[in-house]
C-alpha cells in the first residue's frame, strides 16, 4: 500500500443519491472519513466479511461480539465489470461514460464502486486487474466516498 | 419417482389479464378488474372468494398504504384473510405456496393471488424529471445507490459480465436470447413488441446502456394485472376451464452465499428448488414441454437454462445461438415474448401463459401436447454487492 492514500476533495453540490448511513456501518463510514477502509473480521477465526456479518464459520457470541472492525489493505482485483452509458439518476449525467466494477478485496470480501483514473479497462471480459481504494472527500456534506483506480504495472 | 401427496391436490382454475398501458386507470383498478376478470374465468362469484393474497414486489415492505385501500374492499370479495407478500420478481411462486396452506386447513375453498403495477406510467412522469426507468419503484439506500449503481439494470449487468469473463460468453450469444424472445412475442398479439421483428444485429445496434447490456437486454416496464383462482383439486374438476395443477414447487437462497462464496453471479439458487419442485412432481427435465423462465434481463435466462441442466455451465451461449429456445426450439422459453418482449409482471407474466399452454389457449405459439410447464421467479434485495437471492420453480401441469 502507498504511504499516502489517494484523495479526491470534491466540494460541488451534492445532487446524487446519498449514502445510508445506519448502526451497522456507521464506524465503516467513520473510517473513510480517515481514510481508511474498514473490514469486519471474526476476533475468533480470522475470517473477514464485508459488509458486518455474524461469522458463517463457528457460534457467534451476541450480535456478533466476536467480530469487529479492522483496517483493510485498500487493494483488491476486479471482480466484474460495467459500464455505464445512460444514467438513470440525473446526478450521474456529467460523468458518462462511467465504469462501475464489482472489486474482490485482498482480504476477501466483495466491494462495488465507481473506477475512477487512467488505463480502466474496456472489455468486459478482461477481468482480474489489481485495484487501489480512493477516498472522495465530500467536505460540506460531511462523508468520503471510496472509489478505486487501477494499479499501474 | 414417486410423487409427494401434495402434488396434483391443487390447481389454478381461473386466470385474469389486464395488459398494455393503463395512464388513465389506478393500479387498484387495474387489480380489481383483473381479479373480477379471473373470478368469472373460473365461473365463480365474488362470494366464494375465501382469501386473497396482493403480490408485490416490496412484500411487506412499504406498500401498507394499500392496506387502507385494497382492491379486495374496491371489488367487494368476501375474504376473511387478505395480505401482501413478494420479493421481486418472485411472487406468484411464493403466493401459491401460502395459498396451499389455507387450501390445505380448509380457511379457504378458493384463493385468489394478484399482482398489479403501473410501471409504465409512472415511468412516463418521472422521466420529465430527469430519471430513467423506473428509479421510483427502488427503495432508497442500497450501497451502490451513491457510487453510480443505480439501477437493476446495472447491478444484474454484473451477472451477464462475469459469465462473460470466466466463460467467454459474448453479447451476440445474449442477444440470441432476446431475438428468441422477440419470436415468440411475434406469435403472441397481446405482447407489448408484437408485429416488430428483431434480429441479432438490432440487438446490437440498440443503445448501450450498462454495457455488457444493450437497450434490448432490458424487460419491458409496464403497466397491466393478472389475476388468478387456486383451488382443491376436487373443486377443479367442475370449473369451465380444464384445471391446471400444481405438481411441485421449490425454492432456493443464496442471501448466506452473496458476499462470501461469490457463487450468485454466475448461478442463480437453482439447485435446491429444482430438486424439490421436480421430486415432488416426480418429473425430470426431460418432461418440461417449455419453460418460463425469469428473464428481467438476458443474463438471467442464460444462467438459469445452465443451472437447470438444458446445457453445461458456460455453454448457454452456444446453446441459445442454436435456436435451442424459441420456436421450433428444443426447449421453448419464455413462449408469450417474456419479460423482455411481452410485458413485465414479475413472475406472473410466466405463470400467465403457463395457463395458457396448459389450458391450449396459446393461440399461434400453442406448444402441442403441452402437460408440463415450469415457471420460475428470481428477486430479492438490492443490496450491491449482493445479488437479487430468491428463486422460485413451480411446476404447473395439465393431468394431476
Amino acid at each position: 500500500m502507498t504511504a499516502e492514500p489517494h484523495v479526491l476533495t470534491v466540494t460541488d453540490e451534492w445532487k446524487k443519491p446519498w449514502p445510508s448511513i445506519d448502526q451497522d456501518n456507521e464506524a465503516f463510514w467513520d473510517g473513510l472519513k480517515d481514510h481508511k477502509l474498514l473490514v469486519w473480521k471474526c476476533k475468533d477465526c480470522g475470517a473477514v466479511y464485508w459488509p458486518k456479518a455474524y461469522c458463517q464459520h463457528h457460534e457467534n457470541q451476541p450480535f456478533a461480539g466476536n467480530c469487529e472492525w479492522v483496517e483493510a489493505s485498500g487493494r483488491g482485483r476486479i471482480f466484474a465489470f460495467n459500464i455505464h452509458h445512460m444514467a438513470f439518476h440525473p446526478g450521474f449525467r456529467e460523468e458518462l461514460p462511467y465504469h462501475y466494477a464489482l472489486v474482490e478485496l485482498d482480504e476477501g470480501p466483495l466491494i462495488s464502486s465507481q473506477l475512477v483514473g487512467d488505463n480502466l479497462p474496456s472489455d468486459i471480459h478482461s477481468v482480474g486487474q489489481q485495484v487501489e481504494i480512493v477516498y472522495e472527500d465530500h467536505p460540506n456534506e460531511g462523508f468520503t466516498l471510496p472509489k478505486f483506480r487501477i494499479l499501474e504495472g | 419417482m414417486p410423487k409427494h401427496p401434495s402434488s396434483g391436490k391443487y390447481a389454478i382454475i381461473g386466470l385474469g389479464v389486464v395488459a398494455g398501458p393503463q395512464p388513465d386507470r389506478s393500479e387498484r383498478m387495474i387489480a380489481a378488474e383483473c381479479a373480477r376478470l379471473a373470478i368469472a374465468d373460473a365461473g365463480l362469484t365474488r362470494d366464494d372468494i375465501g382469501g386473497a393474497i396482493d403480490l408485490r414486489r416490496t412484500g411487506g415492505g412499504g406498500d401498507r398504504a394499500s392496506y387502507s385501500d385494497t382492491f379486495t374492499r374496491v371489488l367487494g370479495t368476501k375474504n376473511n384473510f387478505y395480505f401482501t407478500m413478494g420479493r421481486g420478481g418472485a411472487l406468484a411462486g411464493l403466493g401459491i405456496a401460502a395459498a396451499m396452506s389455507y387450501l390445505d386447513r380448509g380457511i379457504a375453498d378458493h384463493v385468489l393471488l394478484m399482482g398489479a403495477v403501473t410501471d409504465w406510467s409512472q415511468s412516463q412522469v418521472s422521466r420529465k424529471k430527469g430519471f430513467r426507468g423506473m428509479a421510483h419503484t427502488e427503495k432508497r439506500g442500497y450501497w451502490g445507490k451513491p457510487l453510480g449503481d443505480s439501477r437493476a439494470a446495472s447491478h444484474h449487468s454484473w451477472m451477464a459480465a462475469r459469465h462473460m469473463a470466466v466463460y467467454g460468453t459474448t453479447s451476440r450469444q445474449l442477444g440470441a436470447i432476446a431475438v428468441a424472445e422477440r419470436a415468440w412475442a411475434n406469435l403472441n398479439p397481446e405482447a407489448k413488441m408484437h408485429g416488430r421483428p428483431m434480429t441479432v444485429e438490432d440487438h446490437q445496434n440498440s443503445p448501450i446502456i450498462a454495457d455488457p447490456y444493450h437497450l434490448l437486454d432490458l424487460s419491458q416496464v409496464s403497466d397491466g394485472g393478472i389475476a388468478f383462482v387456486l383451488t382443491t383439486a376436487e373443486r377443479a374438476r367442475d370449473r369451465p376451464k380444464p384445471p391446471v395443477y400444481v405438481l411441485g414447487q421449490g425454492f432456493g437462497e443464496v442471501s448466506r452465499d452473496l458476499w462470501w462464496e461469490k457463487k450468485n453471479f454466475t448461478h442463480m439458487a437453482v439447485e435446491p428448488a429444482k430438486s424439490q419442485a421436480f421430486g415432488q412432481a416426480g418429473l425430470t427435465l426431460d418432461d418440461v414441454d417449455c419453460a418460463q423462465l425469469y428473464d428481467c434481463f438476458t443474463g438471467e435466462v442464460l444462467l438459469q437454462l445452465e443451472d437447470y441442466g438444458w446445457c453445461k455451465k458456460g455453454e448457454g451461449g452456444a446453446f441459445v445461438e442454436s435456436g435451442a429456445i424459441g420456436p421450433g426450439g428444443s426447449i421453448p422459453v419464455n413462449t408469450s415474448g417474456g419479460l423482455l418482449s411481452c410485458y413485465h409482471l414479475g413472475d406472473l407474466t410466466g405463470l400467465a401463459e403457463s395457463v395458457r399452454q396448459l389450458r391450449g389457449e396459446a393461440g399461434e405459439r400453442q406448444i402441442k401436447d403441452c402437460n408440463v410447464v415450469l415457471t420460475t421467479g428470481h428477486g430479492g434485495e438490492l443490496v450491491s454487492p449482493g445479488m437479487c437471492s430468491i428463486h422460485t420453480s413451480t411446476l404447473l401441469g395439465r393431468h394431476a
